[in-house]
């Protein structure tokens, strides 16, 4: 059924999920139809913008510079938002940055909250918190009030409801809005939620969002959006709240500008969003709207422990996405796999800090370690190198399945005898060989992990070393 | 230990000891340096034609007048060309609230389903097409988002090359509580990637670029 959450979601362990994923078409197809309009239209803004590469060196510079002196960056930004009449809020982890905004909606006799997309709301779990505290949740975003309507989390950081056809959303439309949409194209249906939701924004009692950027030298917060539901967001509701990573702080408005063109060009192959938003404080004396109160809530959630260590890098990201537009499991699997807030190869990272190790060791070794994300981040995060480090982690930790230490252990043994090395991989090669019809072996005992869903080539019948060796007499 | 005092000692301790605000105050200013190095080049040969060419190129439709007063006129006109009844939501400023409106009825309420809004835009950026509105007792946010079509008044004089030429005009005044840079219609793609324009804010975006 189209609005039963996605099954690969629900499974305890990646493995599992991943096999669900790969084996629904549906799924695919519908990753296929975002990726590719989103990889042709990044290459196309990064064609157009031959600064490009220089701009994000610069990007880069920008961020280490701020991670560097982050304890500045955060008493600055901390002032100056005070002096806007802000109110400045301190989370060390989720469970404390769920309680200050349950607790501020409280305070606010808050019925209906609206959230504009923030995937640090995601992270620290404000969906369920607010659920619990018996709070009516309206998200505003387009992609956000789908996956609410389904009952799902975000699949993709930029386009949460990226794992949805068309025909889905329109099947969702039809039980969910009064009156349904007229058709099934994006057009009718876009149309249908903003007529569901306009009420909806101008009855809330408080207002929801993130930041893209927390500009130090104001005090302001940054948001950037294309649907108009951001402002609809903030503006009306009594009180306005902004959950915000420590990690997110530029110096100026001017550094902010710098990054947001590696940002969009790489998330969406835009060049600006439509809404480029700056909020300093709550409605000024005689301001003709806007809310009486501004709560900015800074949260640090293992962040401030990668500053110490080989994860620090990471601290750079600007959640442009682009990283899983272009990443072979990704887009085979898509979000939900992954398990965690954050999917892809940044997500691959991310989750084992935010969730331990313990719970995510599979995900850094979902890679194919080709490079492709650290190529197109706009940042230059080593994304492979942070997934090895990973990798490396997990296994002076003991953390790998029994299995694989067992079978890298014989193989360890084995490539340290180069005359059983060389037996062993000769007789290896010839199986393999007579396992396969034409070209391609379909299946290979104890490797079905692998063949389920694609084959290997077939070898020639002889290693490396037997034809280096007949090549050289 | 509050969470403040927490984060702080862990950010403290993973990085080397308090430096000099003058020092990093430098490194930030060197971090802008040669701005053109890293920044797209105007698309036309003018800042008014650059802005047009970017505008234009997301959907904002733009109509040239020679005057302020020549506003009111061009306003009924695109009305008309839209079908639509000639009455609008109309900004507080005085530039705008002092014209002769003629045949356009003005109101300052915005309705939820308010058709039309007219306000006046502090700056234009040439280099995204961008044009930016701040919040203020005459200047209510929500005229550039409840309306279906959003009608800008943007003077030449007030038009920008770069978003960096922005952010310096802002320096040494009290920044607004809330500024915005809107550059083009609302629109989203989130069915399927594809872009479909007018989402929850505008669907129309009509810029009156005001010569003198
Ligand atoms: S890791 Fe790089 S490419 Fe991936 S989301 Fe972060 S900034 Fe974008």
């Amino acid at each position: 059924m189209s609005d039963a959450p996605h099954a690969e979601a629900e499974a305890p362990d990646f493995k599992t999920r991943a096999g669900i994923a790969l084996a629904d078409r549906t799924l695919k197809i519908a990753i296929d139809r975002t990726t590719n309009t989103a990889e042709t239209k990044r290459a196309a803004a990064v064609g157009a913008f031959p600064e490009f590469e220089a701009a994000r060196e610069r990007g880069r510079a920008i961020k280490d510079h701020v991670i560097a002196n982050l304890g500045h960056y955060l008493e600055t930004f901390e002032r100056n938002a005070t002096a806007s009449g802000a109110k400045v809020h301190w989370a060390a982890d989720d469970a404390e940055a769920r309680a200050i905004v349950v607790r501020l909606c409280r305070e606010a006799g808050a019925r209906s909250v609206t959230r504009s997309k923030s995937m640090l709301g995601e992270e620290i779990g404000l969906p369920d918190a607010l659920a619990e505290a018996g709070i009516e949740r309206v998200e505003t975003d387009l992609a956000e009030h789908i996956i609410q309507l389904a009952g799902e989390h975000p699949s993709h950081i930029i386009w949460p409801a990226m794992h949805r056809t068309r025909e889905q959303v329109a099947d969702l439309f039809r039980e969910g809005h009064v009156p349904p949409p007229s058709a099934e194209d994006p057009g009718s249906m876009v149309r249908s939620a903003r007529r569901v939701l306009r009420e909806k924004f101008l009855g809330a009692d408080v207002g929801i969002s993130g930041a893209n950027f927390l500009i130090a030298d104001t005090g302001a917060t940054c948001t950037v959006t294309n649907e108009g539901n951001a402002e609809l967001t903030t503006t009306p509701p009594r009180v306005h709240i902004v959950t915000a990573g420590i990690e997110k702080l530029v110096p100026s408005t001017a550094h902010a500008f710098a990054l947001l063109r590696l940002l969009v060009r790489s998330a969406t192959g835009g060049e600006m969003t439509q809404y480029t938003t700056f909020h300093r404080g709550p409605k000024r004396p005689g301001d003709a709207d806007g809310p009486e109160e501004m709560h900015i809530v800074l949260v640090d959630n293992g962040r401030s422990r990668m500053l110490g260590d080989e994860f620090r890098d990471m601290l750079r990201c600007i959640r442009c996405g682009a990283c899983m537009n272009h990443c072979v499991v990704y887009r085979q699997i898509g979000g939900h796999a992954y398990g965690g807030t954050y999917p892809g190869p940044m997500g691959a990272v991310l989750t084992p800090v935010l969730d331990g190790l313990a719970k995510s060791r599979d995900l850094p070794f979902a890679c194919t370690m080709n490079g492709r994300c650290a190529e197109v981040c706009p940042v230059r995060i080593p994304l492979p190198t942070l997934l090895r480090a990973w990798r490396g982690r997990s296994w002076r930790e003991n953390l790998e399945p029994r299995a694989m230490r067992a079978g890298l252990g014989l193989w360890a043994w084995v490539a340290r005898r180069p005359r059983l090395y060389r037996l062993a991989s000769g007789l290896g090669v010839r199986a393999l060989r007579l396992m396969g019809k034409g070209g391609w072996v379909g299946s290979v005992p104890l490797a079905g992990g692998w063949t389920a869903y694609r084959d290997l080539p077939r070898p020639s019948g002889k290693t490396f070393m037997e034809q280096y060796r007949g090549g050289r007499k | 230990m509050s969470a403040r005092e927490r984060i702080f000692s862990a950010v403290r301790a993973e990085l080397s000891a308090a430096r000099d605000p003058a020092q990093i105050a430098g490194e930030a200013a060197a971090l802008l340096a040669e701005p053109d190095a890293v920044r797209p080049r105007l698309a036309g040969a003018t800042l008014a034609e650059s802005f047009a060419i970017k505008a234009t190129a997301l959907g904002t439709t733009i109509d040239r007048v020679p005057a302020l007063d020549a506003v009111p006129e061009a306003v009924a006109r695109y009305l008309a060309g839209q079908g639509l009844r000639p009455s609008v939501a109309l900004d507080g400023a005085p530039e705008l609230r002092g014209l002769d409106w003629g045949a356009v009825e003005t109101h300052s309420a915005i309705a939820p389903d308010e058709a039309a809004g007219v306000g006046l835009a502090r700056f234009g950026v040439a280099e995204s097409g961008s044009i930016v509105i701040h919040s203020g007792p005459e200047t209510p946010i929500l005229l550039a988002f409840l309306p279906l079509h959003h009608v800008v008044v943007l003077r030449v004089a007030d038009m920008l090359a770069h978003l960096e030429d922005y952010a310096a005009r802002l320096e040494g005044t009290e920044p607004p509580r809330n500024a915005i840079l809107i550059t083009g219609p609302s629109g989203t793609t989130d069915i399927e990637g594809s872009y479909v324009r007018g989402a929850h804010g505008p669907g129309f975006v009509h810029v009156i670029l005001v010569e003198e």
